[in-house]
């Protein structure tokens, strides 16, 4: 579920890769509105998860108004089927699935990029069978594994950060894998091994530091796909019923037959969440990524070609 | 001779690939307390004859290595148990559902390609303008939207005009030509297709437009341009093909998860294919079912 | 009237978010059938871009003035619409790196006639036909055209190139660093290919590189360019023996020979950034016999002798250089 999206940079005196990493996120930010618009999008909902249940206006769990009351003064957003604030909901719900959201790329991060950079920096049959282990885990089925978990230890948040995580680490192993082998072969870190420094130095010194924006902007991807897997996972029952996540929500507007009471309130503004949320992952996330991989072929063909100026007089300093 | 060598070894890996998840799948379900899942026998209401032939079929009674070959054996010959809520054989049901999915995921995929292509190109033909800044982020949210939100917005919208739910209207039966029976299914099927299209497009859009991009950007393009050729014959002639590769990558590795994703959208309407037979399952506690019916994904 | 005529030509880049880059400073020169024509310098100095905007091959995000006349017509008067009429039919190129500037997946014979059948030259099995006979022209054999370029060597690929380039027989050929990547017995042969060819078909050759032993072989006329100037231009024995430019005299000197006893020298230092305006002479700052006026005066390119010309203060000084 990776996208990739390589924007070419137009020229190439563009940016080559800054030492500091520090740089290399301001340089990103300010030639990358989209990467400007995502970070302001996860910071957006990332406030609004903490205020959250101080700035709710009315109880998620006491009824407040009726049955699928539409959407009015007092309830900017309606009430589902038991008439609870739909805005609340959504508020609290936003909460609880960043939180889903952040704690299983958490587990998935600190796996993957943990068997990431074993596999790349030691080769040999650590990576071998790692990759091994990782090919297999690709083979079971998602939701098996679900329903196992659930039935076994029963469907709470905690297994569905745990199970999410299980599912996501071997792409971000993968890719730091590569990061790190490049990153291994280069002068510096041949050097540094040439001196004689000891493993844990070299990866925590030269390796980790080349290695972060992109564990940075998988991270952030990560989490989008987080955000989204929880969603499935609740509509297929496979969740807490109880909990409150926009997942859940959405469930429950299915569940309890909120289209046929035409009671779309229930419905739209959850799907809007969460779209806003990872738009924003994916916007942060793919622009970091751009920057680090460069690519400085210029399109030859384009709408608009190059343009002719016209030529005053005659000799250099004719224009 | 490269190349079989290489076919060869693609093939075996895959094969054992398939192995391990056969013997995965096999150990999970076992994995759960009680006979209830270990027990292929235990079909509510089964006959007492039905319990011993399943039994003895399966090898209930002896021990687990035992099992597991004997249900290698029985795999290999289509057998896969009885569902426990429908009394049936589950390859039988499977089957059947695999025929209601398949339609409906083909055309809904396929209608997502050609969408995505489409988009893709334009938008790198008119790269930084308005209607590629639209486009793509039109494909990026549409990507974003969770898969049964856009399958119920659809319902929302289009409730009343287009069938709501199942594969063919209940009431149409006998001996009605092939025809209408046909548009009956074909109308049923517009909305699930939709949601498909909507929620797979997107990824499509960016990859051709990303690829697309690169591909202008290689010398022989330039070496296109140079020949005087106009620049639609260049993108037909020369980009497009070599452009449309990592399409076919997607596509490859996306059809396990086009699988996943149909499993909300039958849900959402009702659709008789494998994801609801899973979701029902799931919901039963039809272990057969269910153990047969998560072979298929790994099976690609 | 010259076949080709390049009158005060430039070419400025636009990168998004940085100073426009002014690559070619007002580039002028003149070609008749048959001659061949050398274009040097070090990397970076503009001599691609010129030829490449001799045809109108800029990215989209440049601009370009001055006028290229062939015959006597401005090819560049609209931009890119109306050049494309007069690629590959009267001016064509040969591209730095042949390995990339052929199409992978499309067969070596094809992609040479595919411009015939566009320009109306020739169809479908007269078009084959031809591609054979050009390939044969460079050097091999007419069923090579029946594979793809990955199967030819680099020698190979770079006269396939040179083939493809001679499809729809244009009057000029531009060939940029034709030989680089090459190993030193195929340059010569492609060296040798290149002169033949231009002698027997009255071709106008403009040769870019940075190999000066190239030009000297190659081309009767050269021209030095530097930070996206020329400057100086004459007959190439006239530059090898008595250099009026600093810059060439020690680009000449520079080049390692053989059999001399004499140590390499190198220019040290870099060439200017062609982001900003440059007050006074470009080479000032690398020049071992700068004067004072070449802090803040411009040097113009004038004629120094028969046919030869040089941008540098020190043609002013009445003694001899």
């Amino acid at each position: 579920m990776t996208l990739p999206l390589q924007d070419p940079l137009l020229s190439a005196e563009g940016q080559g890769q800054p030492s500091s990493r520090s740089g290399f996120f301001r340089t990103v930010l300010r030639e990358r509105k989209a990467a400007v618009v995502g970070l302001a999008i996860i910071a957006f909902f990332v406030v609004l998860s903490i205020i959250a249940p101080y700035i709710a206006p009315y109880s998620v769990t006491e009824p407040s108004c009726a049955v699928y009351a539409p959407p009015s003064a007092q309830h900017w957003l309606g009430c589902d089927d038991g008439g609870i604030d739909m805005l609340s909901l959504l508020m609290v719900g936003g909460r609880i699935s960043m939180i889903v959201g952040f704690a299983a790329t958490l587990v998935a991060m600190i796996i993957g990029g943990g068997v990431g950079i074993l596999s790349g920096y030691f080769s040999g049959w650590i990576d071998v069978s790692l990759m091994r282990v990782t090919d297999y885990l690709l083979v079971i089925p998602d939701l098996v594994l679900m329903i196992v978990i659930a039935d076994l230890w029963g469907a709470s948040l905690f297994h569905v950060i745990i199970v999410i995580g299980i599912l996501e680490w071997t792409s971000t192993a993968r890719i730091i894998r590569a990061q790190v082998m490049s990153v291994r072969e280069r002068a510096y870190v041949k050097r540094a091994r040439g001196m004689g420094s000891g493993n844990f130095r070299i990866v925590w010194r030269h390796i980790l530091p080349q290695v972060g924006p992109l564990l940075i902007a998988n991270t952030v991807l990560t989490i989008a796909i987080a955000i989204y897997l929880e969603t499935a996972l609740a509509f297929l029952g496979l969740e807490d019923p109880t909990a409150v996540t926009w997942g859940t929500i959405l469930e429950h507007a299915f569940e309890r037959t909120a289209i046929s009471s035409g009671a779309w309130w229930a419905i739209v503004p959850a799907g809007f969440a969460i779209a806003a949320v990872i738009v924003g992952c994916f916007l942060f996330g793919q622009a970091v990524e751009d920057a680090l991989n460069p690519r400085l072929k210029v399109a030859h063909l384009s709408l608009r070609p190059w343009r002719l100026r016209p030529l005053v007089g005659r000799g250099r300093d004719a224009i | 001779m490269r190349g079989a060598d290489y076919v060869i070894k693609r093939g075996f890996f895959a094969l054992v690939t398939v192995f391990v998840a056969i013997t995965i799948n096999f150990f999970l379900f076992r994995v759960l307390p009680g006979t209830a899942v270990t027990d292929l026998s235990r079909v509510p209401h089964a006959s007492p004859q039905l319990k011993h032939a399943l039994t003895v079929e399966f090898g209930l009674d002896k021990p687990k290595w035992e099992q597991y070959l004997i249900y290698l054996k029985n795999l290999l010959h289509g057998n896969m148990g009885i569902s426990f809520a429908y009394q049936q054989p589950v390859t039988h049901l499977l089957f059947n559902d695999l025929k209601n999915t398949i339609p409906m995921v083909t055309v809904g995929t396929v209608a997502a390609i050609v969408v995505g292509v489409i988009t893709g190109v334009l938008s790198a033909w008119r790269r930084g303008s308005v209607p590629d800044h639209v486009s793509t982020n039109t494909a990026i949210f549409a990507y974003a939207f969770p898969t049964q939100w856009l399958g119920l917005m659809l319902l929302i919208i289009f409730a009343g005009t287009l069938p709501a739910g199942g594969m063919s209207n209940p009431f149409l039966f006998g001996p009605e030509p092939f025809w209408q029976h046909l548009g009956d299914i074909a109308q049923h099927m517009i909305l699930p297709a939709l949601t498909l299209t909507l929620t797979a497009y997107g990824s499509y859009t960016l990859v051709v437009r990303s690829s697309m991009l690169e591909t202008l950007g290689e010398d022989y393009v330039l070496t296109a341009r140079a020949k005087g050729l106009p620049p639609r014959r260049v993108v037909r002639r020369h980009a497009f093909r070599n452009a449309l590769l990592p399409v076919v990558t997607l596509v490859a590795l996306d059809l396990g998860y086009i699988v996943g994703g149909a499993l909300l959208i039958e849900v959402i309407f009702s659709w008789p294919g494998i994801g609801l037979a899973m979701y029902d399952a799931i919901g039963q506690r039809d272990y057969p079912m269910l153990q047969g019916g998560f072979l298929i994904p790994p099976l690609r | 009237m010259s076949l080709l005529e390049v009158t005060g030509l430039h070419v400025w880049f636009e990168p998004p978010h940085a100073a426009e880059v002014h690559a070619v400073q007002g580039v002028s020169f003149a070609l008749d059938a048959g001659e061949r024509f050398g274009l040097v310098g070090e990397s970076g100095c503009g001599k691609t871009t010129t030829i490449l905007a001799l045809m109108g091959l800029l990215p989209p995000n440049s601009s370009a003035a001055g006028e290229v006349l062939i015959n006597g017509q401005n090819i560049l008067a609209g931009g890119e619409d109306s050049v494309q009429p007069y690629r590959w039919k009267d001016v064509a190129m040969v591209f730095q790196g042949a390995m990339n500037a052929l199409n992978p997946v499309k067969k070596v014979g094809w992609q040479i006639a595919e411009p015939m059948a566009f320009h109306g030259v020739a169809q479908g099995a007269t078009a084959r036909k031809r591609a054979g006979e050009l390939l044969e022209m460079v050097g091999i054999p007419a069923a090579a055209g029946e594979r793809y370029p990955h199967e030819f060597s680099g020698g190979m690929r770079q006269r396939a190139a040179i083939a493809m380039a001679l499809a729809c027989e244009p009057k000029i050929l531009l060939a940029d660093e034709p030989t680089t990547a090459l190993d030193v017995m195929v340059q010569a042969q492609i060296l040798e290919l290149l002169t033949g060819l231009s002698r027997d078909l009255g071709l106008a050759l403009v040769l870019v590189t940075h190999d000066l032993p190239v030009v000297a072989q190659v081309c009767e006329r050269a021209a030095v360019m530097y930070a996206g100037e020329i400057v100086e231009a004459g007959p190439t024995d006239t530059l090898y023996h008595a250099p009026r430019h600093p810059y060439t005299r020690l680009l000449f000197a520079a080049t390692p020979d053989l059999y001399g006893q004499d140590a390499v020298i190198s220019i040290p230092g870099a060439p200017p950034r062609l982001d900003s305006e440059v007050a006074g002479c470009p080479f000032r700052p690398r020049c071992d016999v700068p004067l004072e006026r070449c802090a803040d005066e411009h040097p113009d390119l004038r004629l120094v002798g028969a046919a030869h010309c040089a941008a540098c203060h020190r043609n002013d000084l009445v003694v001899a250089p």
